[in-house]
C-alpha cells in the first residue's frame, strides 16, 4: 500500500486499504506502509475541514446576497454585515462571562460570610452558657469556703454577706477573664479572615492586571529608549 | 397572514437557543448603535427575556385575547426603557434579518411577509399602548429615598417619596432602578397602602451575589434617588369576598400582603386576618414589631411567626406551610401566598392537599414582567 498522490481519499480507499506482512521476525503490518496511509488519511481530512468552513462561510455570504436582493417584502432587513454581527456577538458573550464571573465571586464571598456569621453566633451562645456555668460553679465554692466565725447572730448575717461577696466577686472574675479571653481569640479570628479575603482579592486582581501591566510598560521602555537615541 | 407557518419558522428559529438573541441584539446595536446605552452591561438576562416574550407571542398568536393585553402591557412598559415609536422599526428590521439568518434556506417570500405583517400589528398594538399611557402616566417615576432602616445582615426598608403621585393598588409592584446600577430594573413589591402624603415603603433582601438588590440595600441613602416603573401585578385582595382571609408570608415576601393589611384596614367591615409570617431564624423576622403593633391595635388580625431552622426558638417552629397547616383552620378561607418560588410552591400544594380549592389561593405573580 503506497500513497497516491494523485488519487483522492474515498471512504472506499480507507475500507479496502491493505498493506503487506511486515518484514520476516517481525509480527504485524508492515509500520512504514502504515504509518504513511495515516499521515494520508490525516492531511485529506484537514483539507476537508477547511475546506468545509470556506463552504459555510460561502453560503452564509450568498445567503445575504439572496435576502438583500429580495427587499420588496416591507420591513427591510438592513443587514449589518454578519461577520460584525458575529464579532459583536463574541465580545458581549464575552462582557456577559465577566459580569457572571464577578458576581459568582461576589456570592461566593458572601456566602462564606453568611455563614461564618451563623458559625460565630452558635459559637458566642455556647461559651456564654460555658461561662455562665463555670463562673457559678466557682462562685458557689468560694462562697462555700468563707471561713465560720465563733461569734453569734450579727456575725451569721455578716458572714452570710461575706460569703455572697465572695460569691460575686469571683463570679464577675471569672466572667471576666472567659470573656476576655474570648474577645480575643473572636477578633483574632476576624482578623485572619480579613487578610485571607484581602489576600485572595489582591491575588485575582494581580493575576488579571499582570499581563497587560507587562505589555504596558514594554512599551513603555520602547519609547524612553528611542528618545534616549536621539 | 398563516399562523401555523409562522409557529413552525418560529420553532426552527428557536432550536438555535441564546445565539438567535445574541445575533439579534448585535444586530440591532450595529445598525442603531444609540440604542445600545437603554441596555444594561450584561445581556444574558436580557436575551432570555427577549426569547420568552417572542415565545410567548408566536404561541398566543391565535388568541388574541390573551395576546392583545399581554402586547398592551409590554408597550406600556417600555416607556420606560426610553423607547420611542421610531425605534420599532430598527427592531422589526434586525428581528427580520435575525429570523432569516437562522431560517437558512428555508426562509421564504411568504414566510417574510408572514413576519413582516405579525411584527407590524405587534409594534402597532405596543405603540398604541405606550401613546395612550403617555396622556395619563409619565414612562417612569423619579423618587427620593427619605427613610431607610437596615433591619437585619440582609433585609432593609426603604422609604421612597415619588417626585409625582403613583397610583397603585395594593398588592402590586413596580420596577425599581437605583443609579449605582443603571439600566437594570428589579421588581419590588409596595409595603404599605397608598399614603396621603404618598411616601413607599420597600422591603429589600439582599440575595447573595445579586446584581441589584446589594446596591439597592447597602449603596443607598437618604437622599438617593431611584426610577420607579408603572405598577404591575395581580395580586390583590378580593375585598367583594365573603371569606376570610389567611395570608403567609416567606421574608420579604411580607411586602405586598402587610399593604393589603393596611388596605383590609380601610375597610368598613375588615374581614378576620391571620398573618403567618415565615422566616429562617427569629432574628430574620425582620418586621414582627411593626406587625405586633398592627395586631394590637385591630382585634380582627392575628400574626403568627414561623421559624424553620431555629431550634432553640420558642415560638410555632417550622415553614410557613407547616404553620398554617397546624394552626389554621381552612373552611371559608381566601389564602395569599407570597415569598420565594419554592416557599409559594410549598404552602399551595399543602393547601390544595388540605382540600382548600384552587381558586380560593392567590399567589403573588409577577406575569409579563418575571425577572
Amino acid at each position: 500500500m503506497t500513497r497516491a498522490n494523485s488519487q483522492q481519499l474515498t471512504p472506499e480507499r480507507v475500507r479496502s486499504a491493505a498493506f503487506s506482512p511486515a518484514r520476516l521476525g517481525r509480527r504485524g503490518l508492515d509500520e512504514a506502509q502504515v504509518h504513511t496511509f495515516c499521515e494520508w488519511v490525516s492531511d485529506e481530512l484537514a483539507r476537508t475541514l477547511n475546506e468545509n468552513t470556506m463552504l459555510q462561510e460561502e453560503v452564509l455570504r450568498l445567503r445575504d446576497r439572496l435576502l438583500k436582493g429580495r427587499g420588496n417584502s416591507g420591513i427591510q432587513p438592513e443587514d449589518g454585515h454578519v461577520q460584525a454581527v458575529y464579532v459583536l456577538s463574541k465580545a458581549q458573550q464575552t462582557a456577559d462571562r465577566y459580569v457572571a464571573d464577578a458576581q459568582n465571586y461576589s456570592r461566593e464571598i458572601a456566602e462564606d460570610a453568611h455563614k461564618r456569621h451563623d458559625d460565630i453566633l452558635r459559637e458566642a451562645k455556647v461559651r456564654a452558657s460555658m461561662i455562665l456555668e463555670e463562673a457559678h460553679a466557682s462562685a458557689s465554692r468560694a462562697a462555700r469556703t468563707v471561713p465560720e466565725t465563733q461569734e453569734p447572730l450579727p456575725a451569721a448575717e455578716r458572714q452570710e454577706l461575706e460569703a455572697e461577696i465572695a460569691y460575686l466577686r469571683t463570679f464577675s472574675d471569672v466572667c471576666r477573664t472567659h470573656l476576655r479571653a474570648y474577645m480575643d481569640s473572636l477578633s483574632r479570628s476576624i482578623a485572619e479572615w480579613e487578610r485571607a479575603e484581602q489576600d485572595a482579592a489582591t491575588a485575582a486582581r494581580e493575576s488579571r492586571l499582570q499581563p497587560s501591566q507587562q505589555a504596558l510598560s514594554r512599551r513603555f521602555h520602547v519609547v524612553v529608549d528611542s528618545g534616549r537615541r536621539k | 397572514m398563516d399562523e401555523r407557518r409562522l409557529k413552525e419558522s418560529f420553532s426552527r428559529v428557536a432550536a438555535y437557543g441564546d445565539e438567535v438573541p445574541l445575533f439579534f441584539y448585535s444586530h440591532l446595536f450595529l445598525s442603531h448603535p444609540e440604542v445600545r446605552e437603554m441596555f444594561p452591561v450584561s445581556m444574558a438576562g436580557q436575551r432570555d427575556r427577549l426569547l420568552n416574550a417572542l415565545g410567548r407571542i408566536v404561541s398566543d398568536v391565535s388568541s388574541h385575547d390573551a395576546l392583545v393585553p399581554y402586547l398592551k402591557g409590554l408597550g406600556r412598559d417600555h416607556r420606560k426603557f426610553g423607547a420611542m415609536a421610531e425605534h420599532y422599526p430598527a427592531v422589526g428590521a434586525s428581528l427580520l434579518a435575525t429570523l432569516a439568518h437562522f431560517s437558512g434556506p428555508t426562509w421564504t417570500e411568504e414566510l417574510a411577509r408572514d413576519w413582516t405583517e405579525a411584527y407590524t400589528i405587534i409594534a402597532q398594538v405596543m405603540t398604541e399602548s405606550a401613546a395612550a399611557d403617555e396622556n395619563t402616566n409619565p414612562p417612569w417615576w423619579g423618587a427620593t429615598v427619605v427613610g431607610l432602616e437596615r433591619r437585619t445582615l440582609d433585609v432593609t426598608v426603604l422609604r421612597v417619596a415619588p417626585d409625582m403621585p403613583l397610583p397603585y393598588i395594593p398588592g402590586q409592584s413596580v420596577a425599581v432602578e437605583c443609579e449605582a446600577r443603571p439600566r437594570v430594573w428589579r421588581f419590588y413589591s409596595m409595603a404599605n397602602a397608598p399614603r396621603a402624603d404618598g411616601t413607599i415603603d420597600f422591603h429589600v433582601r439582599i440575595v447573595d451575589g445579586g446584581s441589584v438588590s446589594g446596591a439597592m440595600a447597602r449603596h443607598i441613602a437618604v437622599g438617593s434617588r431611584l426610577r420607579l416603573g408603572p405598577p404591575v401585578g395581580t395580586l390583590r385582595l378580593d375585598t367583594a369576598s365573603p371569606r376570610d382571609v389567611i395570608l403567609g408570608a416567606g421574608s420579604t415576601g411580607l411586602a405586598p400582603l402587610k399593604a393589603m393589611i393596611e388596605q383590609a384596614a380601610g375597610l368598613p367591615n375588615p374581614p378576620r386576618v391571620h398573618l403567618v409570617f415565615g422566616a429562617r431564624s427569629a432574628t430574620e423576622l425582620y418586621d414582627l414589631a411593626d406587625l405586633e403593633k398592627m395586631a394590637t391595635q385591630w382585634p380582627w388580625l392575628t400574626v403568627t411567626p414561623a421559624v424553620s431552622a431555629d431550634p432553640e426558638y420558642r415560638g410555632e417552629s417550622g415553614t410557613v406551610a407547616d404553620v398554617i397547616g397546624r394552626r389554621v383552620p381552612l373552611a371559608g378561607q381566601d389564602a395569599y401566598l407570597c415569598g420565594s418560588s419554592a416557599m409559594v410552591a410549598a404552602t399551595m400544594g399543602r393547601l390544595q392537599s388540605l382540600g382548600m380549592p384552587q381558586d380560593h389561593i392567590y399567589v403573588e405573580d409577577y406575569g409579563w414582567s418575571e425577572s
